[in-house]
């Protein structure tokens, strides 16, 4: 029986060609976008799911609640982890981790960049980092001790056996290979090239006891029994103890599994995180695959007349409602799996520019038993979900009223396969609105004016000797005409890297807990990058040696700080008095999608880690970079010029909404193309069943036009009633959206309008093709067919 | 066989009350071949879907085998129809998907048939038919004779105690048709009832019995001689 099934199923699959295309294109289409964002989810959801001991990690964070507001933060004082192994039983280990910075590696001559972490010597027992070379009791036992990934070891070394080599970081000290371990995956939080062991710290004198200095990780690894409800309420308060000056910022512990979907905490709750967008391209797969489903059912009960008659028969001869079901559930399930196949060419096909889209390295894993089980899971629930609606639909045939060819196709009001077409165009409207409000969302940010002239100017971090060297370089690049004005700052122009409520000047409301960016600059800093005076004047340390402890505020900051003259004015900050000389007008440092902010401008006895460069306009950029080069490699020689321009990095800000912004386009596309794929087949089966209609209308004078605007009109009705359908449900959801985004779009009233209309081309588009090709048919030869 | 007293069928649409079947009663015993004839819409096509358990009546018995059936649900009715009942269309109604040996092998396969069991049957039925030749070949290649004729070993394959046919020559050429009624009749000598639906007077002479039918009744009875 299961054979005669499947025979009778192979055999229309062939014998209606156009049907089998585009359902089975549909459909694999439909799967093949699930399938790739079912990847990108699976990705999401493993991160860090390799460690031996997830289950019993955590990392400590902090939350602190003042004027009524909770922050929490992850980042903790170094005495931290000892603390906590000697105050809490329940704790088997307590892990610190130190983030360094990108780091030159010397191996003789050849020069490599690395990113290290310094741990403490458990770190590598704690977590799971498989060793291909060493052991982890020996790892980081020694000061001098590094610890390489494979792939670190492998540009620097090649195949050679790295253990017992000696590297010299940093120009500074000499590290001996004590081990190799695997590569992390990509979907880890830990992404090291490098250990060193905690001992280097103490070497350094970078480590302290001081419990206001919350720069480092420190994660926990529980006992086997112990619960972590049995230690929080202890934990919680446990810098009462240590923390003389903070002893109100209460501790808690973070579980390893929501650290990279959730944590993300609004006023002390946990406010989602990526889970969010997770669930959102969850839904957004639900969606596309329904819609391609949703082809496979309304082409399928559109054939149900040609169908009718074998059910019919079938019934006749003893078939039962349930075989009948089964036979075509079989059919979708048999349509699905041809889908499936074409569906993963086409993810193979797709994946490596999805990779570049997504910023990712996903791949299907062929060899992996799970994922052919899951893979033949989700071809046969798409069957069914497909199929299932057609199977009841068909089974339910009376074979007394197909027998005798009284089925007719009814014209009633509402049908499922008018709603199932309702449904595919509502999302598909919704995505289209979606669409142009993400673009509008990105090119109003854009459009935005950052502040200062991002054009010719680079910036340069102070490695090595470039900051010893940094009065002659500038002098070089001026003198040369490289540059038409060097200055020097705390961070570089396109990122906040400090901001502080500490700063007091006369008149501050000791409640006043406004956060202002706090940035530091030698020199003509307006001139260098571009920013507008509005009132004062620039630093300048040759007429004003007293510049070194002057400041600039911007107008937000002049606003805050409620000055009326702010020229003049003293502002504390950093253990100086400094003054101000310069208003600027606001620029944008942080997000470009955030109002601005205030923000402090301290001179040259702050601290400096950045050279910003104004290159001469005048001159080629190539030949201006040449220059630059060679003038760094004369002063900070042991160096590669590690140099970066300022608009490409503003550019940056913008990187992550245009990803979303590209998906978004990508599945509206995606999710059109589908639905046109379906309302080409249902009108051909609408303009066949209409042939002898047609043909009686024609010879009774009917235009072609005529014939067009009668088969076109129903579909317009639907798409136009999904519009209705659409259009409060993507309000709400665009709304949504834009509340990330202080500086956002404001909805417009013709943005619906457009995807409306949109819609109603695209559909009018798709349909009328199968309406002017029938409407043109010889009437002769139609009522023949009778 | 087949005994059915009082059998009423009425359908109904917003506006219209169309009496099919008016409180009909016949009697067909094992053995017979009955024709039933009447001007159009006179009920004979409803009767005929009663009889072959496609549809239900509104009130009356329907006696089959000694069974009462007028009441069974759709599962009952089909297992009673696979066993029992084989059907002849006008139309034919082959499956244009299915060959010819595949259309005569469906209702062994609902019934359970074992595949080896299966080709012995249809290659016999195929054989008897004279049809064998065409086996693998699909019903649009076949001409209306032969359709029939394949309509017919399918009818006949499960061995029912009862056949169906609804104008079984209606779409069929004179001799083609003289083929088919004296396929039937041979059937109905080996034992088979035959109830025929016609409009043929021709075809009637075949039967034992010709029961006349107008607005759901009975209006005579001819014993053929």
């Amino acid at each position: 029986m299961v054979i005669n099934f499947f025979k009778i199923a192979w055999r229309n699959l062939l014998r209606n060609k156009s049907f089998s295309f585009i359902n089975i294109s549909g459909l694999a289409i439909g799967m093949a976008a699930a399938i790739l964002i079912l990847l990108w989810i699976q990705h999401e959801v493993s991160y860090d799911n390799f460690h031996e001991k997830k289950d019993r990690l955590y990392q400590v964070w902090n939350r602190y609640t003042t004027e009524g507001e909770t922050g929490c933060w992850n980042n903790t004082p170094k005495p931290m982890a000892l603390a906590i192994s000697q105050d809490y039983p329940e704790i088997e280990r307590a892990v610190r981790v130190n983030f360094l910075p990108p780091v030159k590696i010397a191996l003789g001559d050849k020069q490599f960049y690395g990113r290290g972490r310094i741990v403490d010597s458990s770190f590598l027992e704690v977590f799971t980092f498989p060793f291909v070379k060493g052991n982890a009791a020996t790892a980081l036992n020694d000061v001098s001790s590094i610890v390489l990934t494979e792939k670190l070891s492998q540009s620097i070394f090649g195949d050679e056996d790295p253990v017992g080599k000696i590297l010299k970081l940093d120009n500074a000290d000499n590290f001996k290979v004590s081990a190799v371990v695997k590569t992390p995956p990509a979907n880890s939080q830990f992404e090291f090239e490098f250990l060193l062991s905690w001992s280097y710290m103490r070497m350094k004198g970078w480590d302290d006891t001081n419990w206001l200095n919350n720069s480092v990780a420190t994660y926990v690894l529980l006992k086997k029994n112990s619960s972590l409800a049995s230690i929080e309420p202890k934990i919680k308060t446990l810098r009462k103890k240590y923390d003389k000056d903070d002893p109100k910022i209460e501790t808690f512990l973070y579980p390893m599994s929501r650290w990279h979907l959730y944590g993300s905490f609004e006023n002390g709750k946990e406010s989602g995180g990526r889970i969010e967008i997770v669930r959102l391209f969850g839904i957004i797969a639900a969606f596309i695959l329904l819609i391609a489903c949703i082809n496979f059912m309304n082409l399928s009960t559109a054939r149900s007349e040609k169908r009718a008659k074998e059910v019919g028969i079938r019934k006749v001869v003893g078939a039962r409602k349930k075989s009948l079901v089964f036979q075509f559930l079989g059919e979708s399930v048999l349509l699905a799996f041809v889908a499936g196949i074409f569906a993963f060419i086409i993810v193979e096909l797709a994946l490596p520019s999805f990779n570049k889209l997504v910023d990712k390295k996903l791949f299907i894993d062929f060899s992996n038993p799970p994922f052919w089980l899951a893979a033949f899971a989700f071809v046969v629930i798409t069957g069914i979900l497909a199929g299932s609606y057609p199977a009841a639909y068909l089974s339910s045939f009376r074979p007394v009223s197909v027998l005798k060819g009284s089925l007719k196709a009814v014209n009633a009001l509402i049908t499922p396969r008018k709603v199932l077409v309702i449904a595919q165009f509502s999302f598909a409207i919704i995505l289209i609105i979606a669409t142009i409000i993400v673009r509008q969302q990105i090119q109003k940010a854009q459009d935005r004016q950052a502040g200062y002239a991002k054009d010719n100017l680079v910036y340069h971090f102070t490695e090595g000797e470039s900051a010893k060297n940094y009065t002659l370089i500038k002098n070089e690049l001026l003198a040369s005409g490289t540059a038409v004005s060097v200055t020097m700052t705390s961070a570089p122009v396109t990122e906040g890297w400090s901001n502080t409520w500490t700063l007091e000047w006369r008149g501050k409301d000791p409640k006043d807990r406004t956060v202002i960016n706090r940035f530091c600059a030698d020199d003509a800093v307006t001139k260098t990058l571009g920013l507008q005076l509005v009132a004062g004047r620039d630093f300048d340390l040759k007429s004003f040696p007293t510049d070194s402890n002057a400041a600039l505020l911007n107008e937000s900051a002049v606003k805050s700080m409620g000055f009326k003259e702010p020229l003049g004015q003293i502002i504390k900050d950093m253990g100086q008095d400094w003054h101000v000389v310069g208003v600027i007008k606001d620029f944008i440092i942080n997000s470009p999608y955030h109002p601005l902010e205030p923000m402090f401008i301290a001179g040259a006895n702050g601290w400096f880690n950045v050279i910003h460069i104004k290159l001469n306009g005048k001159n080629p950029t190539g030949k201006n970079i040449a220059s630059l080069k060679s003038i760094f490699k004369k002063y900070n020689p042991e160096y590669e010029i590690n140099y970066r321009f300022a608009d490409e990095e503003y550019g940056k800000k913008f990187s992550g909404e245009k990803r979303t912004s590209t998906l978004a386009t990508l599945f509206t596309l995606l999710t059109i193309v589908i639905s046109c794929l379906g309302l080409f087949g249902l009108s051909s089966y609408m303009a066949e069943n209409r042939i002898k209609e047609i043909g009686v209308r024609k010879v009774l004078g009917a235009s072609v036009s005529n014939i067009t605007i009668l088969l076109s009109k129903d579909f317009l009705k639907l798409v136009l009633l999904s519009f209705v359908i659409a259009m409060p449900f993507a309000y709400w959801a665009m709304h949504a959206w834009l509340q990330n985004f202080p500086y956002r779009v404001s909805i417009q009233w013709w943005v619906f309008a457009l995807a409306g209309l949109s819609a109603v081309f695209i559909a009018l588009f798709t349909v009328s093709f199968q309406a002017i090709k029938a409407a043109i048919v010889n009437p002769v030869k139609s009522l023949r067919t009778e | 066989m087949i005994r059915i007293t009082h059998l009423e069928k009425v359908y109904r649409t917003d506006e219209v009350e169309t009496v099919a079947l008016n409180k009909l009663t016949i009697e067909v015993k094992e053995g017979e071949f009955v024709a039933i004839m009447g001007p159009s819409g006179c009920g004979k096509s409803t009767l005929l879907n009663i009889l072959g358990l496609l549809d239900d009546p509104d009130s009356g018995s329907f006696m089959f085998n000694g069974i009462e059936v007028a009441k069974f649900n759709e599962r009952k009715r089909a297992d009673l129809r696979k066993r029992n009942i084989g059907f002849v269309f006008q139309s034919f109604n082959l499956i244009d998907e299915l060959t010819v040996f595949e259309n005569v092998e469906l209702p062994l396969i609902y019934t359970g048939v074992k595949a080896a069991e299966r080709k012995k049957r249809v290659e016999a039925v195929l054989d008897k038919m004279q049809i064998m030749h065409r086996r693998n070949h699909y019903p649009q290649q076949l001409s209306g004779g032969q359709q029939q004729r394949v309509a017919v070993a399918r009818a006949v394959v499960n061995n029912p105690k009862l056949i169906l046919a609804d104008e079984p020559t209606g779409n069929l050429d004179s001799s083609n048709g003289n083929e088919v009624m004296q396929l039937l009749t041979d059937l109905n000598e080996q034992g088979t009832t035959i109830i025929m639906v016609t409009h043929s007077e021709h075809d009637a002479r075949y039967s034992h019995r010709i029961i006349r039918m107008l607005d759901g009744q009975t209006v005579l009875e001819n014993i053929m001689v």
